[in-house]
């Protein structure tokens, strides 16, 4: 593919940029792609006590998804990803840096991810079970009411 | 791989300056990315929350280009000048036409674009050079003409450049797609392409 046009279309042209910043594309939500299946839905339980784990790390160290992301090397939007979206499917080196940070092999991990086959026996039925167990039933503290609040309040705000 | 002449628009003198546009990014393109674009993006982005950082600031180029790499269909361009890589694009001629007029027919898809940070005028004023983005939309209907899909191209554009695309450009704005954010997704017809490729 070869553009062949004068000078002149560009100086007609480029000024129609104005202050504008152009961009395009982002890749679609893995949860609207992805096809199901009996194995996706064994995937999801992992991905869930995945997600879970990485949260309550975190969370225990009193980090934010943006430290932990800086810390592994990370976008904190892969942070956030496999968080809250058991869809996706995260990036195999993602995982590995995570573990690091984790100071764990990174073999469970992945198994947990769905990027290895799981060999690791009853790794399933446990991670259902820390999956199960980890979610939080603790009243909100007062920052978390705050940005509840804040954020129920945007959400009123909004029109159909 | 076919590199062609194109202009741009200094920021500084305003004046016309020649540049080129490669129709295959190559590893000396992301070599320049990793070494120039990187680092200012970093700096930009350094003590901003995720709302305050450009929507592509997380944009791993190097991840993109090695994923179509040998796929039949992805293309993956590049604008240089003064020895600088000044914008990257990936499309594909794998995507069907939405809009009813066209409604499956095949077009070019710009699956990701973006200019370097210094050509940005919220990051740098005056940017460096304008241009990046007006060539790279000519690039993907020469594409589309140069494939057979008679210029149609598809994209979801990034919020700050809707109304560049629909007001400037002559794409037809087609709603938000949750399939991808909620980003607005825009089509440009054949003679749509034919107008943008002769406009005075």
């Amino acid at each position: 593919m070869k553009l062949d046009y004068l000078k002149e279309w560009f100086e007609r042209n480029i000024e129609r940029e104005g202050t504008f910043e152009i961009g395009a594309g982002i890749p679609p939500t893995p949860s609207a792609v992805a096809p199901v299946s009996s194995q996706n839905v064994e995937l999801l339980d992992t991905r869930i006590a995945f997600g879970q784990f990485v949260a309550l790390w975190r969370r225990n160290k009193g980090w934010n998804a943006e430290r932990l992301a800086s810390a592994a090397g990370i976008d904190p939007e892969e942070v956030l990803q496999i968080e809250y979206d058991p869809h996706a499917l995260p990036e195999p080196d993602a995982v590995y840096k995570l573990a690091k940070v984790f100071e764990l092999s990174p073999r469970p991990l992945l198994e947990l991810a769905g990027l290895v086959v799981g060999r690791t026996p009853h790794l399933r039925e446990e991670a259902i079970r820390f999956a199960a167990r980890s979610e939080s039933i603790k009243a909100l503290t007062e920052t978390e009411r705050q940005a509840f609040e804040a954020f129920v309040a945007t959400l009123a705000e909004l029109k159909d | 791989m076919t590199e062609s002449k194109i202009y741009l628009r200094d920021g500084r003198t305003k004046a016309l300056v020649e540049a080129s546009l490669f129709d295959e990014a190559t590893s000396d393109h992301l070599a320049l990315w990793d070494r120039d674009w990187v680092p200012a993006m970093q700096a930009f982005c350094a003590g901003k929350s995720l709302s305050e950082k450009p929507e592509d600031s997380h944009w791993d180029w190097r991840r993109k280009s090695r994923a179509a790499t040998g796929l039949l269909g992805y293309h993956t361009l590049a604008i240089v000048c003064a020895d600088d890589l000044q914008g990257l694009m990936m499309a594909n001629d794998i995507s069907s036409a939405r809009l009813p007029q066209q409604f499956g027919k095949p077009l070019i898809y710009v699956d990701f674009l973006a200019t370097a940070p210094w050509n940005r005028p919220q990051i740098q004023d005056p940017p460096r050079y304008r241009g990046v983005g007006q060539v790279f939309l000519l690039a993907a209907i020469e594409l589309s003409m140069s494939v057979g899909f008679k210029g149609r191209v598809g994209l979801h554009s990034l919020p700050d450049a809707e109304a560049f695309y629909e007001n400037k450009c002559g794409f037809t704005r087609l709603g938000s797609d949750s399939s991808h954010q909620g980003l607005i997704y825009f089509e440009i017809t054949d003679k749509q392409a034919d107008a943008f490729r002769q406009r005075n």
